[in-house]
């Protein structure tokens, strides 16, 4: 009898592509063929109604998505730049300390152990209008008199998120860079500073490119968790008022579980992921530049 | 089904003096009900109830999921979704039940008329759709009164200066348009509001609603078209709108739900609040209010039309189709609202659902003046209370208003751009789903 003999290493990889099929294949070519459909999750059996590229070109049309499509790509730009700022002045700062290093570390991460539903809450708390701490601080220090509406206004809004963004996630730049900065070789930086660089230039042409790696790691990484910032804003404004701080995925959510709109919130999805892939696909490019110029690279 | 038998019933009425529904000893032995429940404190007492029905009935009670309404309903559609409707009894909510017109089986054949003849008939009447009782409701149905500061109608100079600037005398509002002129006059921004209104989501759409109902106006025409872009709808947004650009209401009202609402007027910086009746207790409580013993409840003010507001909405539990034993589910759901429910879950604020248990409350409240004062505003209010639009559109219609009364209170539009594009909107999402 015939018995089929498959190679040791199909068999050895077979239980591999199993689990990758399930969790990965599996759900995103349904979603991306409910993408086509009229599917309603309150009415399974709309996953059949085909309706071809409707969903796309209802969501490409509408000026609400393109708009929170913008404003999520700002969010990703002055979160990323001054996430990489604060993170990258905080490592050089902890790696200057030699006592209680280990400490500050462990502590650095706190704001990253908090879950992000909490840190909205703890945010909406500080930018009430009404009750907030901030404005009864201001008030109290005879700063304003009146409430500002820190989560009603738009530009207000937008840097009450961009905060809140910042105090949760600084810390992942920081410690990615401060591990750049323990892998940094003493060589090069003692050879500078023989050579006379002050300490400026020593940072600028010696430290900073062999940072730079790190750097774009971390860009890379809080570049996707950005672009889908979804708990904080939620709790913050969800998205709202008037559609003021409405990002990708605030729109996307209410799409697809409030309204239960599925095939149309993964059309939006589909086309919201166009803006991760291009960030990452920047990032690496960038990272691969920095590599090479350090003789890094392939 | 046997157990609801008229004689049973009766039988326990003389015995109880309530109307529970009889239960036949270990009638559903080695049965399992999993059940998918509202959650939070104030409902652990009537769950703690639970533990009797089992103990008489001998079936058992799995409570696979307790979260809020708004978490359960992004629950249930997945579960409608993915086809994983394993479980019986669900905790509904009349804002919610008609977005599942095949979740939830149809309670009449599997209830005596008599334990249905029990509650108030309107919210029977809201609890039905396309024919089908859907949920029995629980004692916590909603409507809002008017909350105020008592202290703000016992100062001569204030009754003096707006009688001055307004033409007529202050007394707790009884129009809209009243409270309008008050807000304005009470406030003193930013240490003191006129009023508040919650401004997002459903929230503030179910406010504008009522008032358009109030002005004379509809919502959605008979055919569920957008219907609310009229004269009464204009009226109606301006009224939201004057208040903002007044300094009236706090400056980030368009992000506050019930929960800033109610911790505002607890706050004591709010003159005026229309409010739902579980806040009742909050707001007299000495340790949480800073309003305590300075609170008046009146009923809903009336629009242009004469009508009162009065959007309600109920909590209820409903058995699903897919359940394999609707009998012990159905009695399930019938000892969880029956009058010893109903008059447990009512002790502590909030509203019942049926005759018997609601002269109960208003009797035992005649010792307590506040207590008596809020039911008698809320009754009022309830006697002309009407519920969300029947349609199965109706929470995601409101996803596509809200943004846009939220624009014209900013001022980003016009009351008529705005009211022009919320109804393109809606007639958009109508005509996608076939409506008409």
């Amino acid at each position: 009898m015939y018995r089929l003999r498959l190679p040791p290493w199909l068999v050895l990889l077979t239980p591999a592509f199993v689990v990758l099929l399930m969790v990965i294949a599996i759900p995103l070519v349904l979603s991306f063929y409910s993408s086509f459909t009229a599917f309603q999750l309150t009415r399974p059996e709309t996953i059949t109604r085909w309706n071809g590229s409707f969903n796309y070109k209802k969501a490409l049309s509408d000026v609400y998505f393109w708009s929170a499509f913008g404003r999520t790509l700002l969010l990703v730009t002055v979160a990323l730049n001054l996430e990489m700022l604060l993170g990258l002045g905080l490592a050089l700062m902890v790696a200057k300390v030699t006592r209680g290093q280990r400490l500050l570390r462990t502590m650095m991460m706190f704001p990253m152990m908090f879950s992000p539903i909490l840190v909205g809450f703890q945010f909406k708390f500080i930018f009430n209008d009404n009750v907030g701490l901030l404005n009864n601080a201001l008030q109290s220090l005879g700063l304003t008199d009146i409430a500002i509406p820190w989560l009603v206004d738009g530009h207000l809004a937008f840097i009450a998120i961009v905060t809140a963004e910042v105090w949760t996630s600084t810390s992942v730049f920081a410690i990615l860079i401060l591990a750049g900065l323990f892998a940094i070789p003493q060589d090069p930086v003692e050879a500078a500073r023989v050579d006379g660089c002050t300490p400026w230039q020593t940072f600028r042409y010696v430290t900073l490119p062999f940072l730079m790696p790190f750097i774009y790691i971390a860009m890379a990484i809080r570049s996707l968790d950005v672009a889908r910032a979804y708990d904080i804003v939620q709790v913050m404004t969800a998205g709202g008022p008037a559609r003021r701080t409405e990002l990708l995925w605030t729109l996307i959510g209410r799409t697809g579980y409030v309204d239960a709109r599925m095939g149309y919130a993964n059309a939006m999805g589909y086309i919201a992921i166009l803006l991760s892939i291009v960030f990452t696909v920047y990032f690496f490019r960038k990272l691969t530049t920095a590599r090479t110029s350090l003789g890094m690279g392939d | 089904m046997k157990t609801f038998t008229a004689s049973s019933a009766l039988a326990l009425l003389a015995g109880l003096g309530l109307a529970s529904a009889a239960l036949a000893d270990g009638e559903f032995a080695g049965i399992t009900i999993d059940a998918k429940l509202i959650g939070g404190q104030q409902y652990e007492a009537l769950y703690a109830r639970i533990a009797e029905w089992e103990a008489k009935t001998g079936a058992k009670v799995n409570i696979v999921s307790q979260k809020n309404h708004f978490e359960l309903d992004k629950e249930f559609k997945a579960d409608i979704a993915s086809g994983s409707i394993t479980w019986c009894v669900g905790s509904n909510h009349s804002s919610f039940a008609s977005q599942y017109p095949a979740l939830y089986t149809d309670l009449t054949p599997l209830l005596p008329a008599e334990t249905v003849a029990g509650f108030v008939g309107a919210n029977i009447a809201a609890a039905t759709l396309d024919g089908k009782l859907v949920m029995l409701p629980r004692a916590q149905f909603d409507v809002s009164a008017l909350y105020y500061q008592k202290s703000l109608y016992a100062d001569p100079a204030k009754a003096e200066a707006f009688k001055a600037e307004y033409g007529y005398d202050l007394a707790v509002p009884e129009t809209w348009d009243q409270v309008r002129d008050q807000a304005v006059f009470f406030s003193d921004p930013p240490n003191f509001y006129g009023t508040q209104y919650a401004g997002k989501e459903e929230g503030i759409t179910g406010r504008f609603y009522e008032l358009v109902v109030a002005n004379g106006g509809v919502m959605f025409n008979d055919d569920f078209s957008p219907g609310f872009n009229s004269d009464a709808g204009k009226q109606s947004l301006q009224w939201f709108v004057d208040l903002y650009k007044a300094g009236a209401v706090p400056p980030g009202t368009t992000n506050y739900l019930w929960d800033d609402l109610g911790n505002g007027f607890a706050s004591g910086t709010i003159a005026l609040n229309l409010d739902w009746p579980g806040w009742s207790g909050f707001f007299n409580d000495p340790a949480a209010s800073k309003a305590s013993g300075n609170v008046g409840v009146a009923p809903a003010p009336k629009g242009a039309a004469g009508v009162r507001t009065g959007w309600s909405g109920f909590h209820g539990f409903s058995v699903t189709e897919a359940c394999a034993n609707k009998e012990a589910a159905a009695s399930l759901v019938d000892f969880l609202t029956n009058e010893e429910s109903q008059i447990l879950e009512s002790s502590a604020g909030p509203l019942p659902t049926r005759t018997a248990v609601w002269d109960k409350v208003i009797a035992d409240a005649a010792a307590d003046p506040y207590k008596a004062e809020v039911l008698a505003a809320f009754q009022e209010t309830a006697k002309t209370a009407f519920p969300v639009p029947k349609t199965p559109y109706w929470i995601e219609a409101t996803n596509l208003i809200y943004p846009e009364l939220q624009a014209a209170i900013l001022g980003d539009k016009t009351v008529d751009e705005a009211l022009q594009s919320a109804s393109d909107a809606v007639d958009g999402l109508m005509r996608e789903n076939g409506v008409y």
